[in-house]
């Protein structure tokens, strides 16, 4: 295991939402606001970097039978303690994120992994699996934040970039964002339910297409390879 | 009373509906949907569940963890009582309702890891609702999880048969179809039940 | 048998230690939670209706649908009211500042669960918000959106959001007036 080969799956190949086709309730749900993608993308990171490492450590000591709900309880602790802190420091992203941050307790994002990934390997590779797939799932709720914001509301970055107060970021979920065009001419629809399953749905279309493209090309360069031998 | 639960039944499975306006449970859904008999089963198992696990959570927030200050355990709590409710209802139909089981069986492990069971749950408190409103609220949650995951499953019979680029074979060609079933649903939000 | 017992108490422990550093941190962050909570219901209060302090009044609300509490403000200039009520998605909390005369001095959304880009816009900083949560000031119990009769126009896509603020609102200083 390398480092770079398991940055490249976390974003590109084995992309938890792209491409294993999991974690997606909260990936809908909350990318209506910069904030609260960045916010939810890096609270799963955190605490599947935390669940991998600890899972890893003590893969070899816990019977088979029950890993699973060891897994749960330990997973349901640190989305607590994530919780915690956001409430007492964060507590406008707390509040935008609602339900959805103890909800990160069922994201089979962090027990697929758990089973997955980190009975099998060292505490490193976990470490930095857990790093690689919480960026990959960062990269994607930015992206779906990015398209649906821009979109529905004509602005960048809302609640993150405070542009009256010149140009700095905020975590208190009050910056105005970089207004792009009026509100008036945004399709509010893709602020609502139906956006999110929409952008979801094209992303993973556009994501299927490059793989394809990028197997068949390979597939075309060995042929031209084993021609060339012949 | 009643009206207040009929608001509540009709707010969680048409005006609020677990899927499609709160996104909850969206892996099952989208997972378990290829065929309209299979979602049926997922749905009635899910009603079951939901029903259940609003009942035995609101007794254990209720009676244990808010008198002794826990509030902080619930998530952990709540997910366990989940867990060890989905293995006990298991082995229960096993040995008492073999046919119901065999009709359910292989979709109840995976209702553990359904965020609209914990979701459900994390609401009820959230909401402060009583223990009938959080039963009611549980059932009809479940039923329009089940309207939805029904209606999603007899589109995704015929979109079998249509044709669609390439790319968006699988999952993509469901999200659309599934983002369309959510803009139909949205007629229901301008309705404002008592 | 003696294999079950085992897994259990193994399981048991596991949830032990995590619960107890639960408990851990939820000791250390339990005042600043707290602070946070107050820090935002004073602002809300500050926001409707500038006051030296405010004191509650020691009624029982649960004789008014939704009220939560109502507050004097300790130097004559009206009350604020705290109500909870249901907006389109899920419960709307928010003070209701009102003047001697009953009238509107401002409102302020303490939290909500509205559609975000929609109903959201109500509790929202920026300038549709601010501009919506305008039009409440000087209105009296009789307030209603624009499509019930009344005056305040409601926000785009958002007719339940609005028309529940505005009932809820109502209530507030229609029960403030009935304290007399």
């Amino acid at each position: 295991m390398n480092i770079k080969k398991q940055f490249k799956e976390g974003l590109i190949t084995n992309n938890p939402v792209l491409v294993q086709l999991i974690g997606m309730c909260a990936t809908m749900a909350i990318t209506t606001t910069l904030f609260n993608g960045v916010g939810m993308g890096l609270s799963v990171l955190i605490i599947l970097t935390c669940c991998n490492v600890v899972v890893s450590a003590i893969r070899k000591i816990i019977p088979n039978e029950i890993r699973l709900a060891i897994f749960v309880v330990i997973i349901a602790g640190f989305v607590t303690i994530v919780d915690l802190l956001l409430q007492a420091y964060i507590p406008a992203l707390s509040e935008a994120l609602g339900v959805f941050i103890p909800l990160i307790v069922v994201n089979c994002i962090i027990i697929g992994r758990a089973e997955a990934f980190c009975q099998k390997n060292t505490i490193g590779a976990s470490f930095f699996d857990g790093i690689f797939q919480g960026l990959g799932y960062t990269v994607v709720l930015i992206i779906m934040c990015v398209f649906r914001e821009l979109v529905g509301s004509g602005k960048f970055g809302t609640g993150l970039i405070d542009v009256a107060n010149g140009f700095k970021i905020t975590m208190d979920g009050t910056g105005g964002g970089i207004e792009l065009f009026s509100a008036d001419y945004g399709a509010t629809i893709m602020l609502l339910p139906f956006g999110g399953f929409i952008t979801l749905g094209l992303l993973i279309a556009l994501m299927q297409y490059m793989l394809k493209k990028s197997a068949k090309k390979k597939e075309a360069a060995a042929k031209a390879v084993k021609e060339g031998e012949e | 009373m009643l009206t207040n639960i009929i608001s509540i039944s009709l707010g969680a499975i048409l005006v609020n509906n677990f899927i499609f306006s709160q996104f909850l449970g969206c892996c099952p859904f989208l997972g378990c949907s290829s065929k309209v008999e299979t979602a049926t089963g997922m749905g009635i198992a899910v009603v079951f569940v939901m029903g259940l696990a609003s009942a035995i959570c609101w007794v254990i927030d209720t009676y244990i963890l808010v008198p002794l200050g826990l509030d902080f355990l619930k998530t952990l709590a709540f997910i366990l009582v989940i867990a060890s409710l989905v293995q006990f209802v298991e082995m229960f139909l096993k040995k008492s309702i073999p046919s119901l089981y065999s009709a359910l069986g292989i979709y109840l492990p995976l209702i553990t890891t359904n965020c609209a069971v914990l979701g459900v749950v994390l609401l009820n408190v959230q909401n402060h609702y009583n223990f009938i409103e959080s039963v009611v609220y549980g059932i009809t949650g479940g039923l329009g999880f089940m309207l939805a995951i029904v209606l999603f499953a007899s589109v995704r019979e015929r979109v079998q048969f249509s044709e669609y680029p390439e790319c968006f074979e699988g999952f993509p060609i469901c999200l659309v179809s599934a983002g369309l079933l959510a803009l139909a649903f949205m007629g229901f939000s301008g309705m404002k039940i008592f | 048998m003696k294999k079950i017992l085992k897994l259990t108490l193994i399981l048991f422990l596991v949830s032990a230690i995590v619960a107890g550093v639960l408990g851990v941190v939820n000791e250390m962050t339990k005042d600043r939670i707290e602070e946070q909570k107050q820090i935002k219901t004073a602002k809300a209060y500050a926001a409707v209706l500038p006051s030296e302090g405010y004191e509650e009044l020691e009624i029982d609300t649960s004789a008014y649908t939704n009220i939560e509490s109502i507050s004097k403000a300790t130097g004559g200039e009206g009350y604020v009211v705290q109500t909870t009520f249901s907006g389109a998605q899920g419960n709307i909390t928010m003070v209701v500042g009102v003047s001697p005369d009953y009238k509107c001095t401002g409102i302020s959304i303490i939290s909500h669960a509205e559609t975000s880009g929609l109903g959201a816009n109500a509790a929202s900083t920026s300038d549709i918000g601010v501009n919506w949560r305008a039009q409440f000031v000087g209105q009296d119990k009789n307030m209603a959106i624009t499509k019930a009769g009344g005056t305040i126009d409601a926000l785009t896509g958002a007719t339940i959001t609005s028309r529940s603020v505005a009932e809820a609102a109502a209530n507030a200083i229609s029960v403030v007036e009935s304290l007399g």
